[in-house]
Order: C-alpha cells, then structure tokens, then sequence
C-alpha cells in the first residue's frame, strides 16, 4: 500500500469519532444562539473571483489565498473567509432593501500559511452579519450574541476585547501622519510593542505631545476604566466620538448582563482594511490566538454596489474546540450508539426491535454477532 | 480569579536568562530557587509572588509563548523575527546588544552592487530571505546552516552569510568582514496575546516597572 495514499497533506487533517461528535454538538449549540436572535441561514460558494478577496477589500495577503484559474483563464481564490462573500451576496440580492438584514453562516475557509507552525489551512468558521444597521445597538447585539453563543457552547473563562479604530485614526489626522507610517504605527502599536512604536516616531517629525499620545494608545487596554482615561487624553473630536461611542455599548451591554465578559484595547488595530469603526476579539486561555474576530465594516458594501454599514464577526470552530479540549471543558451529549448483535436466525427480531429503539430517537447499530 | 494563577516566563538559556534574573531582582521580582547552580529542577516557582520560570532554547521560547506554556518570554530579537510568530514584543530590555548582519570576504562586497544571483549561507534563512528579497530585491540562492556559518564563505560553499555580529572578531580571524548591516539586535520581552487580555493588570504593571526602571 502507498504511504501517500493514507496521508493527508500538511495543514489539513481528518477530524473523527468523539472529535467530530464534539465538534458538530458546539456547532449546534452557537447555531442555536445565533439563530435565536433571528439571523438566517446563507450559504455562499467555496471558490469565487480573486476580486472578491483582493488587496482592496483586503482581508488575507494575496500570497496566502489558494489561487487557481477556470477554463477561461479567471483567476480564482478558495475562500480565506466569509465577511467579503456575504457582503457580495447581500449587495447583489439585497441592493433595494431598507430594513437591516441578518445573515449566519458556517463553513470551511482556506488559507495558505507558513508550514510547521501547527496551524492548519483549512479551518471551519461560524459568524453572522447584521447588515443596514449603524446603531449603538446594533454594535451590542454582535457582542452580546457572540458571549451568548460561547457560553451555550460551554466555555466560561474569556474576555472579549472591545477597541475602535477611529480613535487611533483621530489622533493620526490630527498629528498629521501620512499613510505609509501610519500603517507601521498601526503594526507596532496592535503588537504591544512601545519602544518599536516610539523609534518609529523619533523617525518623524510629529510634535511632542501627539507623539506622547500615539504612545499612549498602546497602553489603553484593560477594564472599562480605560475608556474614562483615554477620553481624558485626546481634545480632537473623531477620537472622542470613538470613546463615547464605546461608552455607549456598554452601557446596553451592561442591559444584556454579559459585562462581565468585555475589556477594552484600544490598541487593537485591525490589519483587515475593511474594518472602519468597532473592532472585537474573543480570547481564551490554551489557543495562542483569538478565538473570535469581528467588528464594523461601513464601506465594505459600497465597493459591491450597496450603501449599507455593517457589523459581523466570525468564531473560528476548530480554535474553540482546542481551547475547551485544554481547559477540560466537558462536552455533554456525546451518546455512543446502542448495539444490538443478531445471528442470521433472529435477525428479524432484532430489525423491529432496532425499528423501535430509533423510532423513539435512539441511536442504534446493528451487528453480526 | 486572577490571583490564584500563576504567570510563568520563558527564559532563553545562558547569559539573557542570567541578566534577565539580575534586572527582574531589581523591580523585586526573585526567584531563590534558581541561584542554586546544583539544582536540576526544569520548572522554578516563586509562591508568594504567583511565579513560574522556565529555561529554553532561544529559538523555541516564541514558540513556547505564542501556544500560552508561557505568559511572558525574554528572547533575542533575531529569534523573534525568525521565528515570526503572533505575539505581543512588549520591551526592548537592552541587553544583549549586537547586529544582525551580511558578511563575507571584502571582495564579495561587490556582488551585493548588482541584482545578479548570489547564495548566502545563514542560520536565519528567514531573515535573510526578507532582506534580499523585500528590501535590496536581490536574488540570491539561501543555504540554512546550524553553526559556524563563517565556513560558508571559506570554503566556497556561499558567497556571503547572514549572521549574528557582536565583536566582529570571529570575522576577523578568518579574513572576513561585515559588508552590509541588516539591523540592530537586543533581548526582548514578549507576551502571549491571550496572557495580555485575560491578565492585563499584572502584567501592564510588570511593563510599566521594568520601562521605568530601563528609561
């Protein structure tokens, strides 16, 4: 027999038995939360168009998205993930709608990453979109749903983190940064890294108080505290609407009883170009990355033809799993299947009494003794 | 709740773990368990402060860090952007001190003029990629050695290495020099991402103690 035959490349792999079993009962229970807020089913292609996912509407870098051509030499692109197709297929099916509109969605995603760093390429995604609503509430209900949907799932010990890009973006118009050190700022500030920020400032010639202040953003995480001090900090308008607005999502989190769950970073710079406002992510102990992505995306829609703001984020599955697999988090409702052994004479017995066991909802497995 | 946990560090072994011991004593932060030289534990813990610290080979304490083993690591920077891992690079602790650079004989200054194909030896096939690639687009033929990479050039196996230099005298002493520098290196203290956001407090204190205490 051929070893390559039972392999399976690298960055993929077989999920089976009480895994799979695990896995498909906490995709049940997130569904279950989402849908209870009235988010409906979409199910978009696996490949689509290279432009879907292009620099522009920017999710995953060009050389990490699994690219290949049609018959008439089209460029095509497994999907790295779902925000840019729902928001296509909402801006196509959807374009004279005025009442906002609630997508989930859940599926395989593909992105081509580093080897040997133990991460896989193809990993299963859940997320919903609420799409023509720019309200307070709006921002809540993503938040509130995705604490919602991880604690029906069973994990109790995670933060969510809460941050908005427009603060930061405040603070760069009024200091006057051009875009390419923006963009380094940006990098160095989302990876925590102070000094590098600060070396990259002394590079420029921002005055000294806004350089002090683009510092100080990569300390503004923690509780909600932080937002009273960051507040404090900044006289120019965009970042205090920022704050204000944070302000005001927690407070209708605090209405949803899940406050306990959110912290705030306002260091948290995406490096998705489409996100515009609201960003979060979900953390918890035993995966060295979030578990949960998402934020506000207001112009995403425009470049598909619909004007619409949007919020949407994504739970990665497989991240979840392993999370709860380390914090021994215990799966209820894996049920192995009842066997019933029959020889050739009884078989019919054992048929109409199987017959009976599954008509009464159990799982039965028949077998020759 | 976040009391009761303990914060662990991963130390890369050798003289950065040494002086990383002498700064942390400074802020406060000891560890008595790991001054007895005899000692064969792998694992030291400080009870009262909620602390555990760990030895590593460099090159793995990202590893270590981005997968939460531990919370907080002290590597060099090389190993950082070698590794290029999803971590937090909170503070440059500022010793260590050397550059990252591209040596060879003096005569293979000149190949590095041109866009014409060069092979470089280097530990760090990464870093070397990254910089003839992206940032003298150059394109050169890499070969991963794991030591003396200085051979390389000697015995013709590459026209120029990429390498670690702190005195220089290695170079030296086998007729070669540095031709180009890549960047200055320091030691690092880094910080899983789900560490920071679970346990901001503790360890926001940690950065702020030792930023003070290094300015």
């Amino acid at each position: 027999m051929s070893k390559k035959l039972v392999h399976t490349p690298e960055g993929v792999r077989d999920i089976y038995g009480e895994e799979k079993a695990a896995k498909t009962i906490v995709e049940r229970l997130l569904h279950e939360k989402i849908t209870a807020y009235g988010y409906r089913d979409i199910q978009t292609p696996t490949f689509e168009f290279f432009d879907v996912f292009s620099r522009e509407v920017g999710t995953t870098p060009s050389r990490e998205l699994y690219k290949f051509f049609d018959k008439e030499g089209n460029t095509l692109v497994l999907r790295p993930d779902f925000t840019p197709s729902v928001a296509r297929c909402a801006a196509k099916y959807f374009m004279d709608e005025d009442v906002p509109i609630r997508f989930c969605y859940q599926g395989n995603t593909f992105t081509n990453t580093s080897n040997l760093q133990g991460k896989l390429k193809e990993v299963t995604q859940m997320g919903a979109e609420l799409i023509g609503d720019d309200s307070v509430q709006a921002d809540a209900e993503m938040i509130a749903m995705t604490i919602e949907a991880l604690y029906h799932a069973g994990l109790s010990d995670f933060q969510i983190s809460i941050g908005n890009l427009e603060y930061f973006k405040g603070i760069c118009a009024e200091a006057g940064l051009d875009e390419e050190t923006e963009l380094e700022l940006r990098e160095c500030i989302s990876g925590k890294n102070y000094f590098g920020a600060e070396e990259l400032l002394e590079r420029t010639h921002v005055g000294k108080k806004d350089k002090e202040l683009l510092l100080k953003v990569s300390d503004l995480f923690g509780g909600v505290q932080i937002l009273e001090e960051a507040k404090k900090a900044v006289s120019n308008k965009r970042s205090r609407h920022a704050i204000e607005r944070l302000e005001k999502v927690y407070q209708v989190l605090c209405d949803y009883r899940v406050e306990k769950y959110v912290s705030f970073d306002l260091g948290m710079l995406s490096k998705y170009n489409y996100y515009t406002g609201i960003i979060f992510k979900g953390y918890t102990y035993g995966v060295g990355d979030a578990i949960v992505k998402g934020g506000r995306y207001d112009h995403l829609l425009t470049r598909f033809g619909k004007d619409a703001a949007a919020i949407g984020f994504v739970i990665v599955v497989d991240d979840l799993l392993a999370a709860m697999g380390r914090q021994d988090v215990i799966i209820a409702g894996i049920e192995d299947p009842v066997r019933l052994y029959y020889k050739e004479s009884d078989f019919k017995e054992k048929l109409q009494e199987a017959r009976r066991l599954r008509s009464a909802g159990k799982k039965v497995e028949l077998l020759h003794e | 709740m976040s009391e009761e946990k303990y914060l662990t560090f991963a130390l890369g072994k050798g003289r950065l773990a040494n002086k990383t011991m002498d700064l942390f004593e400074k802020i406060g932060i000891t560890c008595e368990e790991m001054k007895d030289k005899d000692s064969r534990k792998l694992i030291f813990v400080n009870e009262d402060l909620k602390l555990k610290f760990f030895l590593a080979k460099g090159p793995d304490v990202p590893t270590y860090v981005e997968y939460g083993a531990a919370d907080i690591g002290v590597v060099g920077k090389d190993t950082i952007m070698e590794e290029n891992r999803r971590i937090y690079e909170v503070l440059d602790l500022g010793y260590g001190r050397c550059r990252m650079c591209v040596c060879g004989p003096k005569s293979a200054g000149e190949l590095l003029k041109h866009h014409e194909m060069i092979r470089v030896a280097s530990k760090y096939p990464n870093i070397a990629k990254d910089y003839f690639y992206n940032k003298k687009h150059q394109t050169v033929d890499i070969i991963k050695l794991n030591g003396s990479v200085e051979l390389g050039p000697i015995v013709k196996l590459a026209d120029v290495i990429v390498d670690i230099v702190e005195t220089g005298s290695t170079l030296k002493e086998n007729g070669l020099e540095v031709l180009e520098e890549i960047c200055p290196l320091s030691a690092r203290m880094i910080v899983n991402q789900v560490s920071m956001q679970m346990e901001p407090e503790r360890i926001k204190k940690l950065i702020m103690e030792l930023r003070s205490h290094l300015s």
